[in-house]
């Protein structure tokens, strides 16, 4: 091959291709992340005159959301349902994740585990709107439960319809995310505790859960995450009563085309689970010893 | 030392399907011993040593450990901590943390075990690394802290499963040597389990060899090294050479064996036992074949030639081959070599003393062989 003027050194063209391959990644970051996350934070000082965003720089927005008390409450609100969501699905998701790590047959577990990804196939809103139907004062659970003289009123719109939306909405991707932890663990480890006199329920706590920490630990925060940003559950199955931020957003919007409160409001939740998610990381990869 | 034994198996044997992992396995174990069981891979020496720590259950037969049937115990109700050959050390804890464990178990309150654990990691030199992450040890001092986890709760017995197999070399005879100290300090009965034969004969006192579920032979590492049961054993042990053959004769100071290579006489001592016409494998092993390049010594001899040679430090094997197909190899010093023609196809006169030979006698008569005859 004869070397053209534009023939390069065989290093550069390496770092030249490397960087073609890697192109894509950073490129939509620039233009899905960094770009609109610009944007949002130059929103949040614009002010708004007559209906209208003026662009300005005015702190208006910021002291909205540090002097308003419902704008406090809500954040702890929210913070506390997606919290209380991911540690409920967690501990939910565990025993369900244990039998298909440990119980089951191959061929069984990977059925399993296949059904768990069907629920994926249906729209969330749709999941959703299905438990209005059962979780309504006149809806199917009461239909079940009247005749036996158990019937619960105020299911529908209330803390516990939250939990049951928030499952919906995570529950089987947790699941998964353990089995595959609890999958990945070194068999013997289970044998050298029974070995050291370990009996098979302590081995859960001495053993299975400590080496499948990370796991059980990413299956939280992503929990916590799909909770946290959610606005179907709390609208449909919180009726409102109960709003999270992701509603303040919409609600400020609605209400007098308040674009920058409602940046402001989306920068803190982005920092707060930005937050969350780091200091979870780093727990679930701390390492023992000096 | 008391000497009643401490671990018995009595016609064990494991079954997957039709398949006999170990089969009609008898075995007794004093207290104190050092016994490694040794055979080639899928031999039934990992399953044996799982069936004692529980973690394989037995198709047939009894296990006893200090007189008490234990076929049925569970695994976490056994006494019989296994040193595994992954190591299987808990990456979540600390280097101490672990050792501890077993402590833990047992309830042993915190200062207690602390103290314990501490204790024996001093013994193996490991106290420094006490507050560690095991992942930052060096293969030596991980196996030493899957030892000291072991042995913190001193257990009657000890099973090692390949323990060294992981370490290089040089690192392995070193842990030999410590491990064969350490249990005669400790007095604790270690179960060994190995394929490689310089940790059995280095370490043992009793060497069990298995083979396709049963054993071939049991015995102190001099015996089955000098006279090895089965023509099995003598080939796994390697170094040994085969001429299959008869008994033609007795004599006064031994017996003839003949072979396709030629008759050969054996000492006395190798053939008590064997009568004339047993169909016999005369084994001499290639420390004690003699090259020379004449004939004419009054020993047992056989043409061959030269087909190859094996370097291997001080001593070089050299492999001939016989007029009649069979395969010698000569071990020598690397300084008789230099009075030799070394190329190939050289003949050569292999010679060596009756007192060297030593006969195998197969388990089974060949009655068809006896009619042909």
């Amino acid at each position: 091959m004869t070397k053209g003027p534009l023939a390069l050194p065989v290093r550069l063209r390496r770092a030249l291709y490397g960087a073609l391959w890697a192109a894509p990644m950073p490129a939509w970051q620039l233009v899905f992340f960094a770009a609109p996350f610009a944007l949002l934070t130059a929103l949040s000082f614009w002010s708004v005159r007559n209906f209208r965003l003026v662009p300005d720089v005015s702190t208006a927005a910021w002291d909205w959301l540090l002097t308003t008390d419902y704008v406090r409450d809500t954040l702890l609100r929210t913070l506390a349902y997606a919290g209380g969501a991911a540690v409920l699905v967690t501990l939910l998701a565990f025993p369900a994740a244990l039998a298909i790590a440990f119980v089951l047959r191959p061929r069984a577990r990977a059925a399993v585990l296949a059904l768990l990804v069907v629920p994926f196939f249906t729209s969330y809103l749709v999941r959703v709107y299905s438990w209005q139907t059962f979780l309504a004062d006149n809806g199917i659970v009461n239909a079940v439960l009247r005749p036996l003289g158990l019937e619960v009123a105020g299911m529908l719109n209330s803390p516990f319809a939250m939990m049951v939306g928030y499952a919906t909405l995570c529950l089987p991707l947790v699941v998964i995310l353990q089995s595959m932890s609890l999958l990945a663990i070194d068999r013997t480890l289970i044998h050298a505790a029974h070995n050291l006199r370990c009996g098979p329920l302590r081995t859960v706590g001495a053993v299975i859960v400590p080496a499948a920490r990370p796991g059980i630990v990413v299956g939280a925060v992503f929990a916590f995450i799909l909770c946290f940003g959610d606005f179907v559950t709390p609208l449909y199955l919180g009726g409102g009563k109960h709003p999270t931020l992701a509603i303040l957003i919409a609600d400020t919007v609605k209400a007098g085309q308040q674009w920058p409160r409602a940046a402001v409001v989306a920068l803190v939740m982005m920092a707060v689970l930005l937050t969350t998610a780091l200091a979870a990381l780093s727990f679930a990869y701390r390492r023992r010893g000096s | 030392m008391d000497t009643k034994p401490l671990v018995e198996l009595d016609g064990v044997s494991k079954r997957y399907g039709a398949v006999a992992a170990v089969d009609g396995l008898d075995l007794t174990i004093d207290a104190g011993e050092f016994v490694a069981i040794m055979g080639p891979s899928g031999c039934g020496k990992t399953t044996t040593i799982k069936m004692l720590a529980g973690l394989e259950t037995p198709s047939a037969g009894e296990i006893r450990l200090a007189g008490r049937r234990v076929n049925d115990l569970p695994v976490w109700e056994r006494d019989t901590p296994l040193v595994w050959q992954s190591l299987a050390l808990f990456p979540f804890l600390t280097v101490l943390e672990n050792v501890e464990f077993g402590l833990r178990m047992r309830g042993v309150d915190r200062t207690g075990r602390r103290r314990r654990a501490l204790s024996w990691l001093d013994r193996l030199g490991l106290a420094e690394f006490a507050g560690r992450n095991v992942a930052d040890l060096s293969g030596g001092q991980r196996q030493r802290v899957a030892l000291a986890r072991s042995l913190v709760t001193e257990p009657p017995v000890l099973l090692l499963d390949e323990p060294l197999s992981a370490l290089d070399a040089h690192l392995s005879v070193r842990m030999q040597a410590e491990l064969k100290r350490l249990q005669r300090e400790i007095g604790i009965t270690f179960v060994y389990i190995t394929h490689s034969h310089s940790e059995a004969f280095t370490m043992a006192d009793r060497v069990v060899i298995m083979n396709k579920g049963r054993v071939e032979q049991i015995g102190a590492p001099k015996d089955i090294f000098l006279r090895p049961a089965s023509r099995f054993v003598a080939r796994f042990l390697g170094g040994n050479n085969l001429f299959a053959g008869r008994v033609a004769r007795m004599e006064r100071d031994g017996a003839v064996v003949t072979t396709a290579d030629g008759s050969f006489r054996v000492a006395r001592a190798a053939a008590a036992g064997v009568r004339v016409g047993d169909a016999v494998d005369l084994n001499v092993r290639s420390d004690r074949i003699s090259l020379t390049q004449q004939t004419g010594w009054s020993g047992n001899e056989v043409h061959c030639r030269l087909v190859s040679e094996e370097f291997v430090g001080a001593l070089v094997n050299l492999h001939l081959e016989t007029a009649a197909g069979t395969e010698i190899v000569a071990q020598l010093q690397q300084r008789d070599l230099e009075m030799l023609d070394l190329s190939p196809g050289t003949g050569f006169v292999a010679s060596w003393h009756p007192e060297d030979g030593h006969l195998i006698v197969p388990e089974a008569p060949q009655p068809l062989a006896l009619a042909a005859e």
